[in-house]
């Protein structure tokens, strides 16, 4: 099983799928007159392993849909299955230990903590795991190492450069090689050789079985996905095969 | 996620922001430091008290009256020394001699003269037992020389110092009224051996009385008693009231007092006044809590965006909660512990300058006290830094609770 039971989810529920999202709106201030549908009844369907790019354009909706899938942010109406498991039931601390366990994040902004090291922002998600220190030490290193960062364990973000920053965050999302990377513009405040690697090194995890939601707003780097998803106003407007991991 | 973590992310925090820490510790280290200080000085007070009390002699019966026949006070007698023997340890009669001002103290051709305040007392071979004054050399008044009317004396340490000096004082006369007494023992001195103190003094054999000053059996009679224990005080006083205050009559008095109960009063009013003293202080503490409350909230504030990372990568919102609970009991327990180092300096400061002020308004009887310094008490200091634990925790909880409710994604997109 891919989570801890809390209750017999729903029938039918069909266990091959990564994520099955039914009819999923997100909608602020409803009613009002001030009403926003960031998400406008999408319905997706993603198999394990898969390299998803979800494209669109800014207030298309893409980073609303990415927080829904991520377990960040909770939809208003419709059903998100991940692994089977209805999301929509689960207390606050199951859906932390999916995003600790099952997703790893990789921001636009980095979201590295400025106060910690790299190797200290590394190993915080195995902390909370509670993973024991020599283990998690040895993950995270490594990880650093795989990002060609293993010269920077001891550096603070602010020492680092932002391809850097992002080498790190990505090595924070692989270190305990969860099923999932869920990325949000990850080459958004990259220089083009700085994107091209972190795209490189996420098409490497995919090959490796992980899947991977590539969030962008970008058509030429979309293509190096298997599926391309394109967003408009909350909206599913195509749904195509990418070249699939070829730049 | 354990607390080893939990508690090392706090201190790494703390020391981030240094000076804001410091500040927010300065609350509880002038609350814990001034109830420490406060409470250990009036504290340090009552045991000066008590150490007054005790040098005068412990477990003390003062009985006094006036109008008795010359048989009731013989029937007291009977009883402090007979009927009560289980309970009473020693009994003295006690009378000052008043007239020696007009020829003073002699020896020789020295005088301690009249500038100076000679104590001289009449008493029976109890009386350094029951005002607690110890023989240092010689001998002290035996029954013989009360029996015998003796002419016999012992001389207190300020009063061997200014007449020998080094010499031996034993087998020496002494000049008292123009009549003339053989030093038969010294006492040790109590308060310093210093002219003008307790230690000033000279004690005869009480049935000397008659032949230093003109008595009446109509005089007022004080008698010293000393309890063999602290529970025998009461029965011995209510025994000695209930039988001997009706002989007073009308026109007489009598009482029998224990000075346990000044003792307790004033150990009563003393620990009033410490939790008057602590419970003021203990306000400026609970400003100390407000004020961490208050920067753990500009703290969570201005770390929304940290806790939104932590719950993105998996924080609970327990783990936040415990992180920034640590984080503001480890602030007001680092406060704590710098309180109580200044709550030991403040006591000490302030003790010694109270007790100086003791002594010069108890001049000449204050026991020597040169090795008593005022410090706070284990338990205040457990407490207070128990408290200060507390007060961090309770300051804490709504700041951590703030920042556990905050949406992951909210809680992101703060900038």
């Amino acid at each position: 099983m891919f989570f801890r039971k809390r209750s017999a989810a729903p029938p039918p529920v069909n266990h091959s799928l990564l994520i099955d999202v039914q009819h999923l709106s997100k909608i602020y201030h409803e009613g009002r007159e001030n009403e926003v549908r960031a998400l406008d009844d999408i319905s997706l369907s993603v198999p394990w392993g898969q390299f998803l790019c979800i494209l669109g354009q800014s207030g298309s909706g893409k980073s609303t849909l990415m927080n829904i899938l991520g377990c960040l942010d909770i939809p208003t109406y419709g059903i998100y299955r991940l692994g089977g498991q209805a999301v929509n039931e689960m207390r606050p601390s199951t859906l932390s230990g999916i995003r600790n366990r099952e997703i790893g994040f990789i921001f636009q902004g980095f979201n590295l903590i400025p106060a910690l090291t790299a190797l200290e922002n590394v190993e915080l998600p195995l902390i909370y795991r509670g993973m024991p220190k020599s283990q998690r030490r040895a993950l995270s290193i490594a990880a650093l190492e795989q990002v060609g960062l293993a010269h920077r364990l001891h550096h603070r973000p602010s020492e680092m450069s932002g391809g850097q920053q992002q080498r790190v965050a990505i090595a924070r999302a692989v270190a305990a090689k969860p099923p999932i990377i869920m990325a949000d513009e990850p080459t958004g405040n990259l220089d083009s050789a700085s994107g091209r690697e972190i795209m490189e090194q996420l098409a490497t995890l995919n090959r490796a079985g992980t899947s991977i939601i590539l969030i962008t707003h970008d058509n030429h780097l979309a293509e190096m996905a298997q599926r391309i998803v394109t967003i408009q106003d909350g909206r599913i407007i195509s749904d195509r095969r990418g070249k699939g991991g070829l730049l | 996620m354990n607390w080893l973590q939990t508690i090392r992310m706090a201190l790494k925090s703390i020391s981030n922001n240094k000076v804001r820490s410091f500040l927010t510790m300065l609350g509880i280290i002038i609350g814990v430091g001034a109830v420490i200080s406060l409470v250990a000085s009036i504290q340090g007070m009552a045991t000066l008290t008590r150490l007054q009390y005790e040098a005068m002699g412990t477990n003390k019966i003062t009985i006094s009256g006036w109008g008795l026949k010359q048989a009731d006070w013989y029937k007291l007698e009977d009883t402090l020394s007979i009927d009560m023997k289980e309970r009473v340890k020693g009994w003295s009669p006690q009378s000052s001699y008043y007239d020696w001002q007009s020829k003073g103290v002699q020896y020789r051709s020295k005088i301690l003269s009249n500038e100076t305040n000679t104590r001289i007392y009449f008493g029976n071979q109890d009386y350094s037992t029951v005002t607690n004054m110890s023989i240092v050399s010689g001998r002290d008044i035996s029954t013989t020389d009360c029996a015998y009317a003796s002419r016999v004396c012992i001389i207190g340490e300020a009063v061997r110092k200014y007449f020998f000096g080094a010499m031996s004082p034993l087998g020496q006369h002494i000049r008292i009224g123009g009549k003339s007494f053989e030093i038969i023992g010294v006492y040790a001195g109590k308060y310093g051996g210093k002219l003008n103190s307790g230690d000033q003094l000279i004690v005869l054999p009480y049935t000397l009385q008659p032949l230093m000053m003109n008595i009446s059996p109509f005089d007022s009679r004080t008698y010293i008693v000393q309890a063999r224990t602290k529970d025998d005080i009461q029965p011995i006083v209510d025994y000695i009231t209930n039988t001997f205050q009706p002989l007073a009559g009308d026109n007489g008095y009598f009482y029998c007092e224990s000075d346990a109960q000044w003792q307790e009063q004033a150990q009563a009013s003393s620990n009033q006044l410490a939790l008057l003293g602590g419970g003021v202080a203990a306000i400026s503490l609970l400003v100390g809590g407000i004020g961490i409350m208050n920067i753990m909230l500009v703290s969570v504030t201005e770390r929304t965006r940290e806790i939104g990372i932590r719950m993105a990568i998996g924080a609970r919102r327990r783990d936040i909660i415990g992180q920034f609970l640590v984080e503001s009991a480890a602030v007001s327990c680092c406060g704590g512990i710098l309180g109580i180092a200044l709550g030991c300096f403040g006591s000490a400061v302030i003790g010694n300058l109270l007790i100086a002020q003791q002594t010069s308004n108890m001049s000449g009887y204050m026991p020597d006290i040169e090795h008593f310094t005022v410090l706070p008490s284990p338990p205040l200091v457990i407490g207070a830094f128990l408290f200060s634990a507390l007060l961090g925790i309770i300051f804490g909880l709504y700041p951590a609770n703030k920042a556990a409710k905050l949406q992951p994604v909210d809680a992101l997109r703060t900038q």
